[in-house]
Formats: structure tokens, C-alpha cells, sequence
């Protein structure tokens, strides 16, 4: 049974960490075949490819899943060969590798859900054989760089291709010799702190170490070669290693013609260890189960904070003296407000991340679709919330396909339309505030026609942008595909609105203009755990609502509420009541949620904005307001409008959190329905 | 897999669901209830700080639906990343059963039960009945499809007429 158990675990670590290698990989890909467009070749790309497809090759063998060790294989060689040569990839060979790394991930997915691993796909494999091997880069006698021939021999082809094309990208090539010693660490020059430095000036392309004679500066007799592609100047340089300006060689002030006997060649990467001293910083890698786990114990824990508080509070009602203890009883609530803190910064990833995979879809799309699209991702240092991250991802690939699909135009239609060819997509966010993160989706097509929208609807025009998203996410919309062809938008919106605004509570924003693009913009808190929130009461039971969504709560004076007609006897009555002068609907909790017989009178009543509109609801009393955990609500048999999860309030039975607009929401299109 | 099987009650018949679908049981006192939820869905509970639903079986049996007394008991499975309360009206055995001795529902008795019963244990004198667990979970779309109300006018209006 052990066994078992640590199989698994070793499983989901072996699922993280392959997962990290193929976004590398893709990405990587994608980077080369960017450079092939523009008719470079990208070496360190394909070395990562190559080492990313390496890594899975490893840890796949350990787990056993020899399909995708045969996959990884065979690219693995592929990619070899071309390292080796330092040549760039034929250009269909990136689809093809492509390919590869889909077929690898499907088949740790299937391992991940527990299906059969499906045998590795031979066309596939042997499709690389048919993309020819790389031309032999010719022995260029231009090995201009002056260097040392024993230094040179340790470079692979693609560093010394980097180094010479440094002059390409308006930077030079430059040597910087740095000596470690103990005095010198004092002053904060090591060897680590000297590389980190002059990676944020440049790039640091090789890092050899040398043998030199003990003297006092090199007390070791060791020293590094800092061979590097930088466009700062030399006291910069200088200043970050800490030597001399002068002492700042640039590797191609002379041309030296050296020599290299083919049998020094560079040794076979595998065996180039990289001696980089670990640029990573300490990262460990959670599942995220274990963290919720810890969430999990931490709720339990203000829960119990609870129980003290109400027993505390009861003992303070027989006439106990509670100072000393309510003090006590703050100081842990900051407390826990700090370790709550603590455990949601565990939680955060950054939403580059989350947009790594976006530049892959949008290729797959454009490919099908025969779109050219140019895609900007700006995701800045902004991060969120696992658990939102991971359920906000199919909104974004929803939006990108829509754009991609049915709102960006065919090259020829742009031209004809005096754009430019290539549409412009633009995926990017900022956390506004503390609790929640913007990000908006904008493309530069066609719009969405609203007219044709409103007439596959059988609706009206609408009037605003906000009047149209109502409408574009009408379930059942979606299901005509004519809307999608006409008006560029409508497919599965219903879906985006649900996850965005349903599940996480967050808002959703369309700003659209005809022929010219369209724009979604996406409000969600950043995490979704933990809230500020009222309780009350409702005919006995228990309910509470994020504070965040109350607009006001106002006392209920019973002579003063009239309500309207109620032809029909089966609907809850709608009451007005006047605010400041105005007339506003007043729902009974009581009457929706059919707790107890109808009465018209409650004490007070919950104010709420729907659509922009005051909307009231009545409840009988108000309980207080505390810090609720809430939980979610995931089962398909308890997932009510307008219930967006529980809470404990400290009696062991949950209490459901209510978003009273959503129900506001949901009554009214009770009404329209019944209109109809 | 293992023989073991929880034997529980509803309204009189006895029934067996396998110990591996079982992840605990609870005595009960009551549920939250959620508006808008299905009529046998009697609400929601906290097991080990998870929110699951609870399923009366007796409301889904058919039978008419009564208050929990200290015999009633929630029986928490587990399938996949689902896990669901069931209220039975008493739980109190854990029993092998022979695999080979199962029988099919006899057609006459399984139709009308809309798949909920699988197949039945005679045990000496005593029959016990394996249920479903997906049907009864809802995971075959059709199976709750009798049940389904609109937004707000759920089934529970019948449970409010009950006492307690």
C-alpha cells in the first residue's frame, strides 16, 4: 500500500516537472522558428529545446512511460545534430517537433488521469527522418576571436556563433577575466555575484574557468574567463566585475586566425557540463493539494477563533471581566490575518505563466484559420491565486480563439480594408489593487456587428456595449453558428460569463466598435478564499454576503413599503421602497428562497447593485460582520444561482454565501421568461 | 477490490455499497439546506471542512421523507473527485459478501426503480440491494431528470410542510 502511495507522489512530481519541460520546449520551439522567419538561426534555443527533451527523456524512463521516453528520443537525436553543427533547423522541422511535443503531452496526460498510455505515434517518428540532416557548418577559418586556443576548444559552435554575430545586434563581444579571493568576497565580488551583474548588462555567454598562478589576487590559482555579448560600455563592465576599465578585452580587436584540430572539437553536449553556478533561485515545488491542505488547517483555525470569540462574548454577557482576554483575542486575529497572508503568497504564480501557452494556441489557430496575427503579451510582474489561474485559463483561450477565429479578418480582407496585414492581438494585465487583477484582450478586427447579434437573438438592438455582452451571453446563442460568422463573437460567451463572473466573482467589460476591434476586459480578485463578509437572518436561517458587494444596509419601516400589482399569485412579490428620495425594488429573501410563509414586513434590507441599478433585499436581521473562509460549492447537485459557496461560522454546519445581485440576476430573468 | 460492503437501510430494505466507495460515516442532525436545489437533495454539510451535498435516499426512493432520529445516518462516498453525503435511516454493518453470489435485478423490480438498484444479495433469509452509485449521484444525466425544478419553485416546498 506504501508503495502505492509513494508511486503516486512520485507521479505528480513527475507531472509537474515534465509539464515545466514541454512549455519549455514549446516556447523554445516557437523562438526558433520566430529567428527562422527573419532567416537567423537561434543556437541557444535549440539547446534549450534540445535539454528540455533531455530532462523528459530522463524522468519519463524513471516512471516507466516508454512511449513518450521513444518520443522524446527520437527528438532528442534530431535536435542533436544540429546543436552539434551549431546550423539552424529546417523550417518544417519546427512543426514537426511540435507535433512531437503535443504527442509527448497527451501521453503524460493520459498517465495523469489514469488511461493508458497510448504507443508512440511511428508515423511521427519516422516523419523526422525525412527532414534531412543538418549541413555540415564548414571549418570557417574566420575563428577570429581572440582567445586562446585551449579556451576557444571549449566553446560549442553555438557560442562561438553568438559571440561573432554579437556585432549583428549592435553589441560587442567581450572578455572580462575575474579572480576570486577572499578579499574580493568581502567586498561582494564572487563569482556568482560578478555573473548575476553582468547578466543585467548583457549576455554572458561562457563562463571558463582558468588556471592561473597563485599570487595574492588569486590566492586559489583560480580564475574565470567572463566571455560575454554586451552593448554597455567598459567602466560599466568594469565596475561590475570590479577591475579596471582597461581590463575589459574585447574579443575581436585584432584578427587573429587560430586554428582548431577538428579532434579538440567541442565535446558532445551531454557531456558539456553546465557550470553555470545556478542563476535559478531557491524555488521548491509544491503540489498545489498540499497547499490547500495548509489553507485547509489555517481555515479550521479561524473557525475555532470563532467558537472563542462567541464563547468569550457569552462569558462577558454573565458579567465576566474580558479585557485582559479580548486583547489577546486581537493580537491572534492580526496574527492570523498574517499567516493567511503568508499561505496566499505561497499560493500566487505569475501570470506570465499563465500566458506562456497562449503564443502555441494562437499559432495552431492562425494556422488553421489562415489568419496572420501578431501577438502581444504583456503580463508584467502581476500574479494570482493557483486556484484562479487555473480556471481562468479557459476564458482567455475562449477569448484568443474568438479573436483569432471569427473577429480578425483574412490577410487579403485587412489589405482591402487599408489594415494592416497582419491583425494585432494584444493579451495584457495589471494588478490594479491589491485584490484584483485587470486584463484585457483586444484584437484590431471587425467588431461585432450589433445589429446582426440582435437579430439572431430576436432581440433589440442594443444600445450599449454592456446591453450587447447581456446578449452575447444569452445561453443557446452561441449554438447558431451564423452569429459567430456575422458578428465575430457569440461562441460559448455564456461559458466566459459564467466562469468570470459566477465562479470567481469577478466582472467582465466589452468595448466593441464596428470594423475597427473589440476589447474584453476581465476584473477578477486575485484570490478567492477568504472575504470580509455580513451575516443575517432569514426566518431562522443563516446567510452571509462579502461586504465588498453591499452597497448599504437601510432599516425597513413596513408603513412605507408598497408593492406592485402581482397579477399572478405564484411569483414572490416585488415591494418598493424609497431611498434618498427614490424609488427602489425591494425582493424577501424569505419569499425567494421559500423559507417560511409570505409576509410583508422585514426589518431591514440589503442594498445591492444589479445591472448598475439599486436593488434591495429584505431580511429579518442583521448578525454582525467577521472574516469568513469560503468554501467553494462544487457539486453539480448543490450549485445554486447565486450561492457562490459556505462558510462556518463556528457551529460546524455551513452557512451559504450569498451574491445577492447574481440572485437579483436570476429573478429577473425569471420574470422575462415569464413575460414571455 | 475487497468483499466488504457497507449495509445500510432506507425505508425498511436493506442495501450494500462496497467499503472503497465509503470514505466515512456520520451520525446526522440536519443539513443547510440550498434553494434551488433538487427535492432529494436535502442540503449541504461539512465533512472534514468540504462542502458535500447530501442525497436523501429515502426522498429519492420515493418514499416519503421523515426527520433524522439518532439511528439516521450520513454515508459519505467518494467517487473520483466527487464526494456526496447519503442519508439512510440506519447504517450499522460492515458485511463479506460473496461476489458470486450476486444476481441481477429481476427486470420486474429493476425498471420501475430506474436503475438506482444494479443487482441483489440473497443472504440467508435477508436481500440486500446494490445500488447504483453513479445513477444515484446523478452522473447519468437522465436518471434525476423527474426531479428537476425551475430556479426557486424546488421540490423543498414539500419538506417545509414537514415538522422539525
Amino acid at each position: 500500500m506504501s508503495e502505492g502511495a509513494d508511486l503516486t507522489e512520485f507521479v505528480a512530481a513527475y507531472l509537474v516537472e515534465t509539464e515545466e519541460h514541454l512549455g519549455v520546449a514549446n516556447s523554445q520551439l516557437l523562438a526558433i522558428e520566430a529567428s527562422l522567419r527573419k532567416g537567423e538561426s537561434n543556437p541557444r534555443a535549440l539547446r534549450e529545446t534540445f535539454r528540455a527533451l533531455h530532462t523528459i527523456k530522463g524522468l519519463s524512463s524513471m516512471v516507466g512511460v516508454e512511449p513518450v521516453v521513444e518520443i522524446a528520443h527520437r527528438m532528442e537525436t534530431f535536435l542533436r545534430d544540429f546543436d552539434r553543427e551549431g546550423s539552424p533547423l529546417p523550417t518544417r522541422a519546427v512543426d514537426v517537433l511540435l507535433r512531437g511535443v503535443r504527442a509527448i503531452g497527451q501521453r503524460i496526460a493520459s498517465l495523469g488521469s489514469g488511461t493508458a498510455v497510448a504507443p508512440p505515434p511511428q508515423e511521427l517518428i519516422t516523419e523526422f527522418d525525412t527532414l534531412g540532416a543538418p549541413l555540415p557548418q564548414d571549418q570557417k577559418p574566420l575563428l577570429d576571436l581572440d582567445l586562446e586556443p585551449e579556451l576557444l576548444a571549449k566553446l560549442a559552435p553555438f557560442e562561438l556563433a553568438q559571440l561573432r554575430t554579437a556585432s549583428e545586434k549592435a553589441c560587442r563581444a567581450l572578455r572580462v577575466d575575474f579572480l576570486p579571493s577572499p578579499a574580493r568576497a568581502a567586498e561582494g565580488f564572487t563569482i556568482n555575484s560578478v555573473r548575476e551583474r553582468l547578466a543585467g548588462l548583457g549576455e554572458v555567454v561562457k563562463a571558463l574557468p582558468l588556471a592561473v598562478p597563485v599570487s595574492t589576487e588569486a590566492p586559489g590559482g583560480l580564475a574565470f574567463a567572463l566571455l560575454l555579448v554586451s552593448d554597455a560600455a567598459d567602466d560599466v563592465i568594469a565596475q561590475a566585475v570590479g577591475i579596471a576599465p582597461n581590463a575589459v578585452k574585447s574579443l575581436l580587436a585584432r584578427s587573429l586566425a587560430v586554428g582548431v584540430d577538428p579532434s579538440e572539437r567541442a565535446l558532445p553536449p551531454e557531456l558539456v557540463e553546465d557550470e553555470r553556478p545556478g542563476p535559478r533561485q531557491a524555488v521548491v515545488r509544491v503540489d498545489v493539494r498540499r497547499l490547500d491542505d495548509a489553507m485547509e488547517r489555517l481555515s479550521a483555525l479561524i473557525v475555532t477563533r470563532f467558537r472563542l470569540a462567541r464563547a468569550i462574548a457569552e462569558l462577558g454577557a454573565d458579567g465576566a471581566d474580558t479585557r485582559a482576554i479580548q486583547q489577546v483575542m486581537s493580537d491572534s486575529a492580526r496574527e492570523l490575518r498574517d499567516l493567511r497572508a503568508a499561505i496566499v503568497a505561497v499560493r500566487m504564480v505569475p501570470v506570465a505563466e499563465l500566458l506562456e501557452r497562449i503564443p502555441l494556441l494562437v499559432r495552431g489557430l492562425c494556422r488553421h484559420t489562415e489568419r496572420a496575427v501578431k501577438l502581444e503579451l504583456e503580463a508584467g510582474n502581476a500574479e494570482l491565486d493557483k486556484a484562479v489561474s487555473e480556471r481562468l485559463f479557459p476564458v482567455i483561450v475562449h477569448l484568443v480563439r474568438n479573436a483569432v477565429d471569427h473577429a480578425i479578418e483574412s490577410p487579403d480582407e485587412r489589405v482591402r480594408r487599408g489594415k494592416p496585414r497582419e491583425g494585432l492581438l494584444r493579451v495584457s494585465c495589471s494588478s490594479r489593487s491589491n485584490t484584483r487583477l485587470e486584463l484585457s484582450i483586444s484584437d484590431d478586427g471587425r467588431g461585432i456587428d450589433r445589429e446582426a447579434v440582435a437579430r439572431k437573438a430576436g432581440r433589440p438592438t442594443p444600445a450599449s456595449d454592456q446591453a450587447l455582452l447581456d446578449l452575447l451571453c444569452i445561453p443557446g446563442l452561441s449554438t447558431r453558428s451564423t452569429v459567430t460568422t456575422t458578428s465575430g463573437r457569440g461562441m460559448g460567451m455564456e461559458i466566459v460569463k459564467r466562469i468570470v463572473i459566477d465562479d470567481l466573482g469577478g466582472e467582465l467589460e466589452l468595448v466593441s466598435t464596428f470594423g475597427v476591434g473589440t476589447r474584453f476586459l476581465l476584473r477578477v480578485p486575485l484570490t478567492i478564499s477568504i472575504v470580509d463578509a455580513f451575516s443575517f437572518e432569514c426566518e431562522g436561517q443563516r446567510f452571509v454576503v462579502p461586504v465588498s458587494t453591499v452597497e448599504e444596509i437601510v432599516e425597513i419601516d413596513a408603513a412605507l413599503v408598497s408593492y406592485s400589482p402581482m397579477p399572478r399569485g405564484d411569483q414572490p412579490r416585488v415591494g418598493i421602497i424609497a431611498r434618498r428620495g427614490k424609488a427602489i425594488p425591494l425582493l424577501m429573501l424569505s419569499e425567494l428562497f421559500q423559507l417560511g410563509p409570505p409576509r410583508s414586513v422585514t426589518a431591514k434590507a440589503i442594498v445591492v447593485r444589479r445591472a448598475g441599478q439599486p436593488l434591495a433585499f429584505g431580511v429579518d436581521r442583521m448578525l454582525g460582520q467577521q472574516e469568513v473562509v469560503i468554501r467553494p460549492i462544487d457539486d453539480a447537485l448543490i450549485r445554486s444561482p447565486g450561492v457562490t459557496g459556505a462558510t462556518d461560522l463556528g457551529d460546524g454546519k455551513p452557512t451559504l454565501v450569498l451574491d445577492l445581485s447574481q440572485i437579483g440576476a436570476a429573478y429577473a430573468a425569471l420574470e422575462v421568461a415569464a413575460a414571455e | 477490490m475487497s468483499d466488504l460492503h457497507v449495509v445500510f437501510e432506507v425505508a425498511g430494505a436493506s442495501y450494500a455499497l462496497a467499503v472503497e466507495c465509503v470514505r466515512q460515516m456520520d451520525s446526522f442532525s440536519g443539513a443547510t439546506r440550498v434553494p434551488g436545489a433538487m427535492a432529494h437533495v436535502e442540503g449541504i454539510v461539512s465533512v472534514r471542512g468540504r462542502v458535500v451535498p447530501v442525497i436523501d435516499l429515502r426522498t429519492l426512493f420515493g418514499h416519503e421523507c421523515v426527520p433524522p432520529t439518532l439511528d439516521t445516518r450520513i454515508v459519505v462516498v467518494e467517487r473520483g473527485a466527487r464526494v456526496v453525503a447519503l442519508r439512510v435511516d440506519r447504517a450499522r454493518e460492515v458485511m463479506k459478501l460473496d461476489p458470486e453470489q450476486m444476481q441481477a435485478a429481476p427486470d420486474a423490480a429493476a425498471l420501475p426503480a430506474r436503475g438506482f438498484v444494479r443487482a441483489v444479495w440473497l443472504v440467508g433469509a435477508r436481500l440486500l440491494q446494490v445500488i447504483d452509485l453513479p445513477k444515484v449521484l446523478g452522473e447519468d444525466e437522465n436518471s434525476h431528470e423527474n426531479y428537476r425544478h425551475g430556479f426557486f419553485d424546488d421540490g423543498a416546498r414539500d419538506r417545509r410542510a414537514l415538522p422539525g
